[in-house]
């Protein structure tokens, strides 16, 4: 086996909507050929396929034949969502560094909002065995209704307040206001948080992501090749996860923390880089919540003062890091975290126009909420 | 609406996938106990039903519980969200920590949210959701401490 170094040099995606009209298979396509154009790569190239699903998706092989990508090295499947959004491209680079393949695709597809609704308890996304056995017949079966516990409890532990959640999802939509390609870009201030309807108490409307259809792709290959392509390479330079106590959404010991509190350690210990060297931050945004719990636990501020973090301007343009600079999935749409990737590759190649972050040469994108999940370091190979 | 006329009966609410490890679990709250998850030979005890311990590996069973316990957490349901329950909003649902350790999830029966704290006692109940084949492990806030 050959050992060698791998970076992210093809991003693709289709536009984000309420209602698609198409399949799975054919937006991931289209994000692919998208991620490959922009690559100067063409689908022939492709031996690797690796996706992630919950709810609806195409497989690797029915995208590989979608394309014309005949002869895949590797394809993998992989059952999760958000908490695999690292996982995914981490197993990506790790098959093209190992010469398991030369050049793999990294693809999320799905109608989240058309199709299989992630917000809706009739049919939930997840299977109603071992701990769901007891969520079931209390239709505490919808993910908002499991971090919401969690955010809960921050409030309990750490006294934090609405206007601090409120902080987290302002920033997130001022941010998304210079992404055209954000689902909801109107700003908002804290009377229209505090006004907002209750969803999942202590969650308010603008709490909670955009349930949305779309792809998004990424395409990585050897540094070697990258380096003759037609952008920046991107590198991933620091690499943790942590999948805790066997998944359970309630009996996690310290639920004011997340699933960080254990992969911070993994994370900070694969890299000489350290949080203060983070121009952009990625994280998860399923809900404030998850940001609240994570900011902290990644290390990015002190546990409890994630509210003042986002209250103080720390982590936006003339911060200390910017945090999400596309709206993440609260605004941009929620396409299962791939998207951080994608706006992670934008901003580090400096393509990201009105809303780039100045000097951008570091990127954390973190991946997963409650008991698991992941981060990764991206790092511009100028 | 007529005399004729009903309100529509809501949908049940979706049904727990029931195994080897978990019928223990079922077959008790049927008979009205709540029993959990026990290793029989470290004293253990689980939340998830599994055959062996998590724990030491050791062969576990069904032991009933007191079904006291306190709320470690709590949510205020005030979205539709789930059709089974769309006519009770607002309501709450808790995590309830048992005195013997594992957490449970569970509708605070009566509550809307008002009073309701972390930390609070509560104690389990089974009750039977319209439309539901097995009994829900639900809670009620303890009046009496």
């Amino acid at each position: 086996m050959v050992n060698r170094e791998a970076a992210v040099v093809g991003i693709g995606r289709t536009v984000f909507s309420k209602s698609s009209g198409r399949t799975p298979l054919a937006m991931a396509a289209e994000a692919t050929r998208a991620a490959l154009d922009d690559a100067g790569l063409v689908p022939s190239d492709v031996d690797g396929i690796v996706d992630f699903h919950t709810n609806d998706s195409a497989s690797a092989l029915d995208v590989g034949g979608a394309i014309g990508a005949l002869d895949l090295g590797l394809t993998l499947d992989a059952t999760g969502g958000g908490n695999i959004a690292v996982t995914v491209v981490g197993q990506a680079i790790a098959a093209v560094q190992a010469g398991a393949c030369n050049t793999a695709v990294v693809f999320r597809s799905l109608n989240g909002r058309s199709g299989n609704r992630y917000g809706r308890g009739e049919s939930p996304s997840v299977p109603m065995k071992g701990e769901m056995q007891f969520a079931a017949l209390n239709g505490f079966v919808i993910p908002p209704m499991w971090i919401a516990m969690w955010a809960q409890r921050h409030k309990h532990v750490y006294g934090t307040t609405d206007e601090d959640f409120g902080n987290i999802a302002i920033t997130t939509r001022t941010h998304a206001s210079a992404n055209p390609h954000a689902m909801q870009r109107q700003i908002i201030d804290m009377d229209d948080y505090l006004a907002a309807r209750w969803i999942y108490e202590p969650f308010r409307l603008f709490d909670c992501c955009l349930e949305t259809d779309g792809a998004v792709a990424l395409v990585i290959t050897t540094l070697d090749r990258a380096r003759d392509l037609k952008h920046t390479p991107i590198r991933m330079v620091g690499f943790g996860e942590a999948h805790t106590h066997g998944g359970s959404w309630t009996n996690f010991p310290d639920m004011a923390d997340m699933y960080s509190s254990y992969a911070s350690k993994r994370l900070w210990g694969s890299t000489h880089l350290k949080p203060s060297d983070m121009d952009v931050a990625c994280m998860y945004d399923c809900f404030t919540g998850t940001v609240m719990a994570t900011v902290e636990d990644f290390g990015l501020c002190p546990k409890g003062e994630t509210g003042a973090f986002f209250g103080e301007g720390r982590a936006t343009y003339g911060g200390e890091v910017v945090v999400n600079p596309h709206g993440g999935l609260l605004s941009e749409g929620y396409l299962h975290g791939l998207n951080h990737h994608y706006e992670a590759v934008v901003q580090l190649r400096g393509e990201a126009g009105d809303r780039q972050v100045a000097d951008a040469n570091h990127a954390l994108v973190t991946a997963g909420a409650g008991p698991g999940g992941g981060a990764l370091i991206y790092e511009a190979d100028r | 609406m007529t005399a004729t006329e009903t309100l529509p009966v809501p949908p049940p609410p979706p049904a727990p996938t029931i195994d080897t490890d978990s019928a223990g679990f079922w077959a008790a709250a049927r008979e009205g106990r709540v029993a959990l998850c026990h290793c029989q030979e470290c004293g253990h005890w689980m939340q998830r039903p599994l055959e062996r311990c998590n724990r030491c590996g050791g062969p576990t069973g069904f032991d009933d519980v007191a079904g006291t316990g306190t709320i470690y957490s709590f949510i205020v349901v005030h979205h539709p969200g789930v059709p089974t329950f769309a006519g009770e909003i607002p309501y709450v649902i808790a995590i309830v920590e048992f005195d013997e350790g594992p957490r449970l999830p569970g509708i605070l029966i009566g509550e809307k949210g008002p009073g309701v704290a972390v930390g609070q006692p509560a104690r389990a109940e089974l009750v039977q959701v319209p439309g539901a084949e097995e009994k829900a492990l639900m809670f009620r806030r303890d009046p009496a401490t």
